[in-house]
C-alpha cells in the first residue's frame, strides 16, 4: 500500500540532493536517521542540522552575530529565547534586524512565545558554545551558573515540547560527538530544501474559510453528534485527527473522553489550533503537530481511531483522502475505526434554464458585445454550485461506494457505470427544456464499527439515518437537503459540439453511461472527470471536465 | 477590480493553502471574476457612459486600457470613435479578449498585449487617453493604481486624459451590533469551545461586506482624495486625522470605508459611489471593527486617524491603523484606542 502511494517518500526534495546531506553531515552513518533536527535559519528559510553551522551562516550572510549578541548582552537562557524570537519576528514581518540589538529590544516577555513552532534552535541552545572564546569555556563561574539555570529551564521547556525530545537527544548526541572530535563547526550542506508551499510564512490562516466550515452545521454537527453520542467508543482511546484545522474535531474527541488526541495539519492554522486547545485546557490530552501526516513523527506507534474531515468537492477533489489512507495503513490499530467510515457518490441529469440564462446565455450580449468566447471554459471546467432540487430531472444514481476501512489509493482513480431514469414532465415549457448537464454530490456515513452491514452501496445517508434516528449519523451534500459548503458539482454539456435532447423527448427513458475520475496532469489536487452518456438507444457521447 | 494579479495571487495562495482551506476557494473561477465585474452595472454602466457619451473626446484618439480584462472598456472606446486602442493585461484572459474583439469586428482597432506595463512596448509612443478600471476593495487593496501611474508617466501625452481621474475614500461610524456578534462574537463559543485566538485574527481582518445605510451613525468624512493626473505612488501610503460627528444617539461598533469615482473630463461629469447609501457594487464596503463599543450622543465628536501603507513584504497587502478617541463630557463613556488591521 505505502509503496503505491506517491507521497510516502517524505524527503522528496526539489533540489534533488535529498540523500546527499545526511551522508555529508554524518559520515559514519550512525546518525543518519530521520531524527536529525531541522534548524531553520534565523534570516531566511534555509535549514540546517547543526545550530552552530546555522549561526555561522547567518553571521556570514547578514552580519547577525547571535553568539556575539548573546555575550555582549550577557543573555541567559530566557534572553536567548527572546533573542531568537525577536529576530524571527523581525524576519517574519520582513523588517530589518537592527545591527545593535539592545536589552530594550528584548524586554518584552511576549518574546518568550515561540515565533516558529517547535523551534529546534531553542532546543539546542544549551548545546551552543558557551562563550565566543573557547578558552574560557570551563573556567567561568558565571558560565556554571548559566549552565545550571539552563538546565532548570530546559526541563521546563521539555515539558512543553515533549514530542520533540527525540529530536533534542539527536541534537545533543550529534553536537557532543562533533565537539569531542574537536571539529570546527562547518556549514552544513543545505538540508532537504523545503518545498515552497511548505514555507511557514507563506500560507495564511484565513479565518473566513474556517468560519465557513465551522458554520456549516451539516458538517460540524455530524462530527459532533457522532463523537458525543458514542462516547463509549472514544473513552480512553488514542485518536488521530488529520487536517485538524482549528482543532474542533480533536476537541470533540477530547471532550468525549479520548485519552490522547494527536492533531495534525500542515497549515499555519495549526498554531491557532494549538492556542484553541490551550485556551480550552485540553492541552494535556491533545498534541498538535504541524506538518504533513507523511512527514511528522507521531508520539505513538498506533492509534485506535482516525477522525478526519478530508472531503473535497465531488468528494475527491484535492486528493486529501490518500493522506488519510496512508495514516490508516501506518498507524491505525487492526481493529481501529475511521470516522467517518463510508462514503458514496451520486450523479443525476439536470435541467436549469435559469442557470443557463444567467451564466451561459449572458455572454451572447454584454453591453451590446458578443462575448461568447467566454463560454468555452464554462464547459471545460466543472463548477461548484448549489442548484435547487427542481433542477434534477432524473433519478439520482449511486456510482461509487467507498468503505474507508478497506479502500485503496488506486481505487480513487476509477470508471463506473451510471444510469438514471429521466422524470416525467407535464408542462409544455418543461417538455421543451433541454437536459443541460449532470450534477454530482456525495453522502457520508459514520458507522460505529468497521463492519456495518446496514450500509448498502446505494444507501442514501439520510435514508440510512432515518432507519435508526437515535443512533445513526450521516449527511448528504446533495440538492435535496440543507446546503453545505461543498455544494454540488455541475458538469455542463457543451451544446456547441454535443447534442442534448429535450425533457419531452427523454422523459421516461434511461440516460446513462460511464463516469471516470482521473488525476489531472499538472494539477496536483485537481481532477479530470469524464462522463459519457446516451439517452435510451440514442447516440453515445462524452465530455471531459476539469475540477481545479 | 483588477483581474490579472487577483487571479495569480489567488492561485499562488491556493497552492499554499491547506486542504481545509482549499475547497472553499475552489470556486475561484477565472471567468467568475469577469462575470461578476461585467454584471456590476454601476461599474460597467458608469464606464460605458463616461466613454460612449463623450465621443468628442475619444474621436480619432489613441487610447490605452490598463488591465483590460475582457476588453469591454477597449470596445467602448472604439464605439466612441477612438482611432486605436491598446489593451494591456497580465492575465491569460487576454486570449479570450482577443477572440471577443475579433468576433465583434474590432481587431483592426484594438491591439491586445499580454504582459506587465513596465516591460512591454506599445505600438504608439504616446497615448491621448488612459482608461482603466484599477480599483480594489477599500480602493487600494490589490489595486492596479501603481500600474496606471506608471503608464501615465511613461505613455500619456502632456494634455492627455485619464478615465477616471478622481478617487476619494470616505469613512463613517456604524452601528453593527448584530453582525459584529455574528462575525466576532462567534469565536467566543464555537460548539462550546473558546475560540478567542481566532477572534483576534477576525478583528484584524477588515470585512468586505454590504452595510445598510441605516447602520450609518455619523457623517461621512473623506480621508483620501486622489487626483490621478498628479498623484504619486508614494501617496498610497497616507495618514489622515479626521473627525466623525454623531448624527444620533447610538452605539458605534465599527468604521465603514468606501470610495467614490469620478470621470471629470466628461462633458457632464460622471460619478459613481460604492457607499452604503447607493446601489450595490461588487466592491461592497469595507468594515473595520473596533475593539470597544462607543456609546455616542448626537453631536459628539470622535477624533480619529487612519494610517494606511502597503505591507513592506508584500506591497499588494495593506497595513492599516485606526486610532479613535470619543470626546465626551461623560467620563463613563469616554473611550480611546488603536486598532491594527491587515488586508491580505
Amino acid at each position: 500500500m505505502s509503496e503505491s502511494y506517491p507521497h510516502s517518500t517524505s524527503s522528496a526534495s526539489s533540489s534533488g540532493d535529498s540523500d546527499g546531506w545526511v551522508d555529508a553531515d554524518h559520515g559514519n552513518g550512525e546518525d543518519s536517521s530521520d531524527e536529525s533536527p531541522v534548524i531553520i535559519s534565523l534570516v531566511d528559510d534555509r535549514v540546517f542540522t547543526d545550530a552552530a553551522a546555522m549561526l555561522d551562516y547567518c553571521r556570514d550572510k547578514t552580519g547577525l552575530d547571535f553568539l556575539g549578541v548573546r555575550d555582549r548582552l550577557g543573555l541567559d537562557f530566557h534572553g536567548m529565547v527572546k533573542l531568537i524570537n525577536f529576530v524571527r519576528q523581525r524576519v517574519h514581518e520582513g523588517k530589518e534586524v537592527p545591527k545593535d540589538i539592545t536589552q530594550a529590544d528584548l524586554a518584552d516577555d511576549s518574546l518568550l512565545k515561540p515565533v516558529l513552532e517547535d523551534d529546534a534552535l531553542i532546543l539546542c541552545l544549551d548545546d551552543l558554545p558557551q562563550t565566543a572564546s573557547p578558552d574560557k569555556q570551563e573556567s567561568s563561574p558565571q558560565v556554571d551558573d548559566l549552565l545550571k539555570k539552563n538546565a532548570e529551564l530546559q526541563a521546563e521547556l521539555e515539558n512543553l515540547t515533549k514530542q520533540f525530545s527525540n529530536y533534542r537527544e539527536a541534537v545533543q548526541k550529534t553536537l557532543d560527538d562533533r565537539w569531542q572530535a574537536n571539529d570546527e563547526p562547518e556549514d552544513a550542506p543545505p538540508q532537504k530544501t523545503k518545498e515552497k508551499d511548505d514555507y511557514y510564512f507563506e500560507s495564511y490562516a484565513y479565518n473566513d474559510i474556517h468560519e465557513t466550515m465551522l458554520k456549516d452545521k451539516v458538517r460540524t454537527d455530524a462530527y459532533r453528534d457522532f463523537i458525543y453520542d458514542n462516547k463509549d467508543l472514544f473513552a480512553g482511546k488514542t485518536v488521530l485527527d488529520i487536517g485538524c484545522g482549528t482543532g474542533i474535531l480533536s476537541m470533540f474527541c477530547a471532550k468525549a473522553g479520548a485519552a490522547r488526541v494527536i492533531a495534525v495539519d500542515r497549515s499555519d492554522i495549526l498554531d491557532k489550533a494549538r492556542e484553541n486547545v490551550f485556551q480550552n485546557k485540553l492541552d494535556k490530552v491533545i498534541t498538535c503537530l504541524k506538518g504533513r501526516i507523511e512527514d511528522v513523527t507521531l508520539p505513538v506507534a498506533q492509534v485506535d481511531i482516525i477522525v478526519s474531515e478530508w472531503m473535497g468537492y465531488a468528494l475527491l477533489y484535492e486528493a486529501m483522502l490518500p493522506s488519510v489512507l496512508y495514516a490508516r495503513d501506518r498507524y491505525l490499530a487492526p481493529n481501529g475505526l475511521l470516522v467517518p467510515s463510508h462514503a458514496n457518490m451520486w450523479i443525476a441529469p439536470v435541467s436549469d434554464s435559469e442557470y443557463i440564462a444567467d451564466h451561459v446565455t449572458f455572454w451572447r450580449d454584454v453591453y451590446g458585445f458578443d462575448m461568447r468566447a467566454m463560454q468555452d471554459s464554462i464547459y471545460a471546467d466543472a463548477r461548484a454550485v448549489t442548484l435547487p432540487s427542481r433542477s434534477v430531472c432524473g433519478e439520482p444514481c449511486m456510482f461509487r461506494f467507498l468503505d474507508l476501512h478497506t479502500v485503496r489509493t488506486e481505487d480513487l482513480v476509477f470508471s463506473a457505470p451510471w444510469t438514471s431514469k429521466v422524470a416525467a414532465v407535464t408542462t409544455a415549457s418543461e417538455k421543451n427544456s433541454l437536459v443541460d448537464g449532470f450534477l454530482v454530490w456525495f453522502d457520508m456515513f459514520f458507522a460505529r464499527s468497521r463492519v456495518e452491514p446496514s450500509i448498502k452501496e446505494d444507501s442514501t445517508a439520510l435514508g440510512w439515518c432515518q432507519e435508526d434516528k437515535e443512533r445513526r449519523v450521516g449527511f448528504t451534500t446533495g440538492p435535496f437537503s440543507t446546503e453545505t459548503h461543498w455544494r454540488q458539482v455541475l458538469f455542463l454539456v457543451d451544446k456547441q459540439t454535443k447534442k442534448m435532447c429535450t425533457l419531452g423527448d427523454a422523459e421516461g427513458q434511461n440516460v446513462g453511461g460511464v463516469i471516470e475520475y482521473v488525476t489531472a496532469e499538472g494539477h496536483a489536487r485537481g481532477l479530470n472527470i469524464k462522463i459519457s452518456w446516451a439517452v435510451g438507444e440514442g447516440e453515445k457521447q462524452d465530455q471531459m471536465w476539469l475540477l481545479h | 477590480m483588477p483581474d490579472a494579479m487577483d487571479i495569480e495571487v489567488a492561485e499562488q495562495r491556493l497552492k499554499a493553502m491547506e486542504h481545509s482551506e482549499q475547497h472553499y476557494f475552489n470556486s475561484y473561477n477565472h471567468h467568475g471574476i469577469h462575470e461578476e465585474m461585467l454584471k456590476d452595472e454601476v461599474r460597467t454602466r458608469s464606464y460605458m457612459n463616461a466613454i460612449v457619451q463623450n465621443k468628442h473626446l475619444f474621436k480619432d484618439k489613441v487610447v490605452l486600457d490598463v488591465g483590460c480584462g475582457t476588453a469591454i472598456l477597449s470596445m467602448f472606446a472604439v464605439r466612441a470613435g477612438a482611432k486605436h486602442v491598446i489593451g494591456v493585461d497580465m492575465s491569460t484572459i487576454i486570449f479570450k479578449a482577443r477572440e471577443i474583439v475579433k468576433v465583434n469586428g474590432m481587431e483592426d482597432k484594438i491591439t491586445l498585449i499580454q504582459g506587465k506595463m513596465e516591460e512591454i512596448e506599445l505600438p504608439f509612443p504616446k497615448v491621448d487617453i488612459i482608461i482603466s478600471e484599477w480599483m480594489g476593495y477599500f480602493l487600494l487593496y490589490e489595486s492596479m493604481l501603481d500600474t496606471v501611474l506608471y503608464a501615465r508617466d511613461k505613455f500619456l501625452e502632456k494634455d492627455g486624459l485619464i478615465f477616471p481621474d478622481k478617487a476619494t475614500i470616505f469613512v463613517a461610524g456604524i452601528e453593527d451590533g448584530d453582525y459584529k456578534d455574528e462575525k466576532i462574537g462567534f469565536w467566543n463559543d464555537v460548539y462550546g469551545f473558546d475560540y478567542s485566538p481566532l477572534k483576534e485574527t477576525a478583528l484584524s481582518e477588515p470585512l468586505v461586506d454590504v452595510v445598510e445605510v441605516k447602520a450609518v451613525v455619523t457623517d461621512p468624512t473623506a480621508v483620501l482624495t486622489l487626483d490621478l493626473y498628479t498623484c504619486k505612488t508614494s501617496d498610497l501610503a497616507f495618514s489622515c486625522p479626521f473627525d466623525l460627528v454623531a448624527r444620533r444617539d447610538d452605539f458605534i461598533h465599527a468604521l465603514v470605508a468606501w470610495f467614490d469615482i469620478e470621470f471629470s473630463a466628461c462633458h457632464k461629469p460622471i460619478r459613481f459611489s460604492t457607499g452604503p447609501h447607493t446601489k450595490y457594487t461588487h466592491w461592497k464596503q469595507t468594515v473595520f471593527y473596533l475593539k470597544d463599543v462607543l456609546t455616542v450622543e448626537q453631536g459628539e465628536k470622535i477624533e480619529c486617524s487612519l494610517h494606511n501603507r502597503p505591507n513592506e513584504k508584500n506591497k499588494r497587502d495593506l497595513d492599516i491603523k485606526i486610532e479613535y478617541r470619543l470626546n465626551t463630557q461623560d467620563p463613563r463613556r469616554a473611550a480611546e484606542g488603536t486598532c491594527l488591521y491587515k488586508m491580505c
